[in-house]
């Protein structure tokens, strides 16, 4: 493949595939910059993706460089509008497969609401892999919102969107050979989020619940905020499949990465409202209060186990790595 | 955690973990599809009882006499 | 008995120390909170039941230069690839080019000996007297179908001896929590001689939360009573006589031999060795002794015979930590100080 060199291929390439699928005005300009309406403050972020295998149950790499980008503007109440996307292509990348992916990308941008504004192509050599790289910007709601993981205060509650462990299960369950039906829950969560702010419900934190799992997630916000939040082992979501999956492996769904689950701590009073907000979403619908900030050790992370007793989690060390004996 | 054997071929069967299917080895057991099974690193080593409550029961009284 | 939980909280008599040898109980015990539903009057010790943990430098060693091996693959559980030999690991010598496959199970070995027969798989052969079984049927598997291109490095270990090793050496042992799947094979009889050896208590026990309190409050009575026996509390997996045709299938391949124990030394009788007649299986096993220990503080022997507990350690939590482990108690997920230190134990 000679492309992303300028000459003809490139253009064929592109035109052939990309702008099929990414069809909108301001793409349809081919400028060498976007030019789009603003906002009084804007959020922007970046990522890259490099995941293989490049489809799995539930998604594949396009979706979830729409979604890694979508969910981080979300995660700071910004409304994602605008997306970039750069392409490195290893020589050898089936066409076929691009074009899927492409496809998957512009299907994962009309759902989230978000136009895909500029992009650029390489090729390099290599043995067919491929990585992409997503900037986003979104418009933040006028007025002051801020959360941060450092505003969590005595007796907030804490609340997670859905089922733990079902992205890394999938991606795992492919490489290790276990047939199941797991789906990766790549998804959108602005929905949520806007919500969440629709409904005026006092968010102290959020995040989304990815790489290192909804404990690596707390802690971080326990430490932050000086507090000590718990959780009860027996209000967080786990589906019987990722909980199976997990037992053959010796893995803990809490240490494990999600791409379309979040966690909010909220102002007690909101709890209720903020629950029904989540659910609200066809991505919220297994929305559970899992917890509280509590008096205790500032910076702790307890969880209640289902025993009764009371075990205190750390950050993740390490990858996770499967048990053995 | 307890598996299902779903079928069993000479040394090798399948068995189910809340859904997940994966072979396991069976040379060691006896084992028949609808068994449920204890499997360690990919070799199944016991069969488990259907019904534990009889075997709890006994526990309980030999725990109640010390 | 019906207030198990109740007794175990209120338990007020003389301090008694309660060792698991199994890392699976140990993984259990942190998991399910257990410390915080027993008096403090009752400690919880971790014992050498970790078969990463207990690995000597020379075995590392000699994967590593398996690895190297032009043509050879040496395929792993994954817990080992982190664990140290006298300089690297095998996730470092990964980088330099070394050839290491992790599994799940070693049968899924077979499949990636027959995908690429030029190559010698050499399989990582850890494990008590379980997984050991489970290297009796991979045997099985690969005799009859004639694979000649698989061959295993053990470093297999028993409970018997070490278990009497412990007792010999410590003296503050009270009672046991007998491991789960040893028993599955061998029987609860295995313990028979040492708790009347040595007139202490030992329960099997499963690894669900409640079955790990039922089994400490037999060991807490049988204890303050004086009792020295065994008593089966994981019956619908454990029989007094175990898995009798994977006992005989071990005894047709491996025979016992002296092992040595990471920070422990060699101990007589206590682990497997191919027997002879299947010494073409084998990639060199016997006699893999030496162990050095990479840092001179490192204190795994006190930690796994439970002489210390991991925050006893100079190095724990300061040079020590799950993201750089100085000893194979904190590589493995099952390692004592790995436990304590993600949990944060302080009991």
């Amino acid at each position: 493949m000679a492309h992303g060199s300028g000459g003809k291929a490139t253009t064929e390439l592109i035109s052939s595939i990309f702008a099929r699928y990414f069809d909108n005005p301001v793409l349809a300009k081919m400028e060498d910059a976007a030019v789009v309406p603003g906002a009084a403050r804007i959020a922007m972020t970046t990522d890259s993706f490099v995941v293989t295998p490049l489809f799995f149950a539930g998604g594949d790499i396009g979706k979830l460089a729409v979604c890694g980008t979508v969910n981080d503007l979300a995660m700071s109440g910004a409304a994602p509008k605008y997306l970039t996307c750069g392409f490195i292509l290893e020589e050898g990348v089936e066409v076929g497969d691009l074009e899927r992916i492409v496809f998957s990308m512009a299907q994962t941008a009309a759902d989230a609401g978000v136009l895909i504004v500029a992009g650029d192509t390489k090729v390099i050599e290599g043995k067919g892999g491929l990585y992409i790289n997503t900037a986003g910007v979104g418009f933040l709601p006028e007025g002051d919102f801020e959360v941060s993981s450092s505003f969590c205060g005595d007796g907030d509650v804490i609340l997670l969107s859905g089922t733990l462990g079902d992205h890394h299960a999938a991606i795992l369950s492919a490489r290790m050979g276990i047939e199941n039906t797991i789906q990766s829950d790549c998804a959108p969560l602005h929905g949520m989020v806007s919500a969440l702010l629709d409904e005026k419900i006092r968010v102290r934190a959020m995040r989304d619940v990815t790489r290192g799992g909804l404990a690596t997630v707390l802690h971080e916000f326990a430490a932050a905020s000086r507090k000590c939040l718990r959780i009860r082992e027996d209000q967080i979501p786990v589906t019987a499949q990722v909980k199976g999956f997990c037992g053959i492996l010796g893995l803990d769904p809490l240490y494990m990465g999600n791409e379309g689950k979040m966690v909010a701590v909220v102002a007690r009073e909101d709890a209720d409202r903020a629950l029904e907000c989540l659910r609200s979403s066809p991505y919220g619908k297994d929305a559970s209060i899992i917890g509280e900030v509590v008096s205790g050790e500032e910076g702790t992370l307890l969880l209640h186990t289902r025993t009764g007793g009371i075990r205190m989690l750390t950050e993740l060390y390490g990858e996770g790595l499967p048990r053995i004996c | 955690m307890p598996g299902k054997v779903i079928s069993v071929r000479g040394t090798k069967a399948v068995v189910d973990f809340a859904g997940n299917r994966m072979n396991a080895e069976a040379g060691l057991v006896a084992v028949k599809p609808g068994d449920s099974v204890l499997v360690h690193a990919g070799c199944i080593l016991q069969v488990l009882p259907e019904d534990e409550a009889n075997i709890l029961a006994d526990l309980f009284a030999e725990l109640e006499d010390l | 008995m019906k207030d198990y939980r109740s007794f175990l909280k209120e338990y007020d008599g003389p301090l008694i120390r309660i060792m698991e040898i199994c890392g699976t109980h140990t993984a259990s015990i942190a998991h399910c909170g257990i410390v915080s539903l027993i008096s403090s009057r009752i400690q919880l010790i971790s014992g050498p039941g970790c078969p990463v943990c207990v690995t000597v430098t020379e075995y590392i060693d000699r994967l590593i230069t398996l690895s190297l091996t032009p043509d050879t693959v040496v395929v792993t559980f994954g817990d080992m690839i982190r664990v140290s030999g006298s300089r690297q690991s095998l996730q470092d010598v990964r980088s330099e080019g070394g050839q290491v496959r992790m599994v799940y199970s070693p049968l899924d070995m077979i499949g990636l000996a027959l995908a690429e027969q030029g190559k010698t798989f050499v399989f990582a052969a850890i494990g008590f007297e379980t997984t050991t079984a489970v290297y009796a049927a991979l045997m099985d598997e690969i005799v009859h179908a004639g694979i000649a291109n698989i061959r295993i490095l053990t470093s297999l270990k028993t409970m018997p001896r070490v278990i009497e090793w412990v007792c010999s050496m410590q003296g503050g042992i009270d009672g046991f929590l007998a491991p789960g799947h040893v028993s599955v094979i061998t029987g609860s009889d295995l313990f028979l001689p040492l708790s009347e050896k040595y007139h202490v208590p030992f329960a099997v026990a499963g690894f669900e939360g409640e079955q790990i309190l039922i089994a400490l409050y037999a060991l807490v009575k049988m204890i303050s009573h004086g009792d020295g026996k065994v008593m089966n509390l994981y019956p619908s997996a454990v029989t007094a006589g175990g898995n009798r045709t994977a006992q005989n299938r071990i005894d047709t391949y491996f025979e016992p031999c002296d092992a040595a124990w990471r920070g422990m030394g060699v101990i007589p009788d206590s682990g497997m060795v191919l027997r002879s007649e299947y010494l073409e299986y084998d990639a060199g096993s016997r006699d893999l002794f030496s162990d050095h220990s990479h840092h001179p503080e490192c204190r795994c022997a006190g930690v796994i015979t439970g002489a210390l507990k991991p925050q006893d350690c100079p190095l724990f939590g300061t040079l020590c930590t799950p993201d750089k482990p100085q000893g194979a108690c904190m590589v493995s997920t099952e390692g004592s100080c790995y436990s304590y230190f993600v949990n944060r134990r302080n009991a």
